[in-house]
């Protein structure tokens, strides 16, 4: 991977890019030190999930430090969504492989699973110590509710823009999309396949749907 | 504790999955089946995790914790932490396959699979807990506040455990 002085190529092969340290930073002096603190910093900062660690990322490596673009992120974003496990872990790896080579990436993922991991586990074992206290349980009860509650705007706000453009797109595309959340489903009650099976089939029929769509765009 | 099984297990759905809470289903199956963990640990994980910091997915860590202490919650961070490193690999081919109807169609797809089956999952386990008026309230309220953006989840999730503490 290299970088051009503009910061703009993100991904291309050229054999020229030799050292993944020429980075243009020039408005931030960077350091490995720097590296690892802003990531500590929001490992230890980021309660309350993917969308305010995101936020956070944006804040320090865009907006504060300017080591990264806007439009970098968003092209990091898209490939960070389109890899297995977690977003933010991957979006991680990718600014510290750009910021530092295989070093940054190390001290990247360090600063940031160290303290959300460390707390993670004090918090478990707190929480294991007093779970057998009924507040605690009737606590626990009402706090899944709410996670419940919480998880179901969440996916809301993922599938909006996606039934949104395909609604533009026609009634039929609107109709496949709809097909394949509620395809997928009652495949899952009914049959209970391997979960990557369904993740296959649903990409499947997205991609054979937009296909046959910017098909007949182009032959219009 | 077979710990190779153990991390095994715990890799395979971080890599066979996306997102924070895609390693949810095939854990739920896994350890239920090797009978590590119990149904209630699932509730206690994804709760404990939500209210920590970090990233969501770490919820695993807490999980892990709970069934297998801390040996498991060190090999959950690095089955959390290697898969998505294929990002590199993403990255190399990214620039070809970007822009193209087919790749967005693909993870269009993929992210509608996703919902629809994270939201069965969690409902599930949301039943599983007991249903009453009460639950039934403070996740059609959760859900307002949260798509209204009226409340931070974090505040919404401390509400929720005061309510709970109260109400018993």
């Amino acid at each position: 991977m290299s970088i051009d002085a503009n910061g703009k190529q993100l991904n291309d092969d050229t054999p020229s890019a030799k050292s993944p340290f020429n980075v243009d930073v020039s408005t931030e002096s960077f350091s490995m030190i720097r590296l690892f603190l802003t990531w500590l910093k929001i490992g230890f900062t980021s309660f309350g999930g993917g969308a305010v660690t995101q936020y956070l990322i944006q804040e320090n490596f865009i907006h504060k430090h300017k080591w990264i673009t806007a439009e970098e992120y968003a092209r990091i974003l898209a490939m960070c969504q389109i890899t297995p496990g977690m977003v933010i872990v991957a979006i991680t790896i990718i600014i510290g492989k750009r910021l530092g080579g295989w070093v940054g990436i190390i001290v990247s993922l360090t600063g940031l699973i160290l303290p959300s991991a460390g707390i993670t586990i004090g918090m478990t074992a707190i929480y294991a110590s007093i779970s057998e206290l009924p507040q605690v349980k009737s606590a626990l009860r009402a706090v899944f509710a709410a996670i419940f509650g919480i998880s179901l705007a969440t996916n809301w706000r993922n599938v909006k823009p996606i039934l949104v453009s395909n609604h533009k797109r026609g009634p039929l595309a609107l109709v496949v999309a709809l097909g394949i959340m509620v395809g997928s489903a009652v495949i899952y009650v009914r049959f209970n396949p391997p979960v990557i099976v369904l993740y296959l089939l649903g990409g499947l029929c997205g991609a054979l749907a937009y296909w046959r769509g910017a098909k007949k765009t182009k032959e219009d | 504790m077979d710990w190779l099984l153990f991390f095994w297990v715990v890799l395979k759905s971080v890599l066979f999955s996306m997102g924070g809470f895609g390693p949810l289903p095939s854990l739920h199956t896994d350890f239920i089946m090797h009978g590590w963990a119990s149904e209630i640990q699932f509730t206690e994980a994804l709760a404990v995790g939500q209210m920590t910091p970090g990233p969501n997915g770490l919820w695993v860590v807490s999980l892990c914790y709970l069934v297998a202490g801390l040996p498991g919650a060190v090999l959950a961070c690095f089955a959390l932490l290697l898969p998505p490193l294929l990002v590199l690999i993403v990255q190399r081919c990214y620039a070809r396959i970007a822009n193209r109807p087919t790749t967005q169609g693909l993870l269009d797809g993929v992210v509608l699979v996703i919902v629809s089956f994270s939201i069965i999952v969690l409902a599930n386990i949301f039943r599983s807990n007991g249903l009453d008026i009460g639950m039934l309230a403070i996740a059609m309220i959760s859900a307002v506040l949260a798509i209204t953006r009226y409340l931070s989840v974090n505040l919404i999730l401390l509400i929720a455990a005061l309510v709970g503490l109260i109400v018993g």
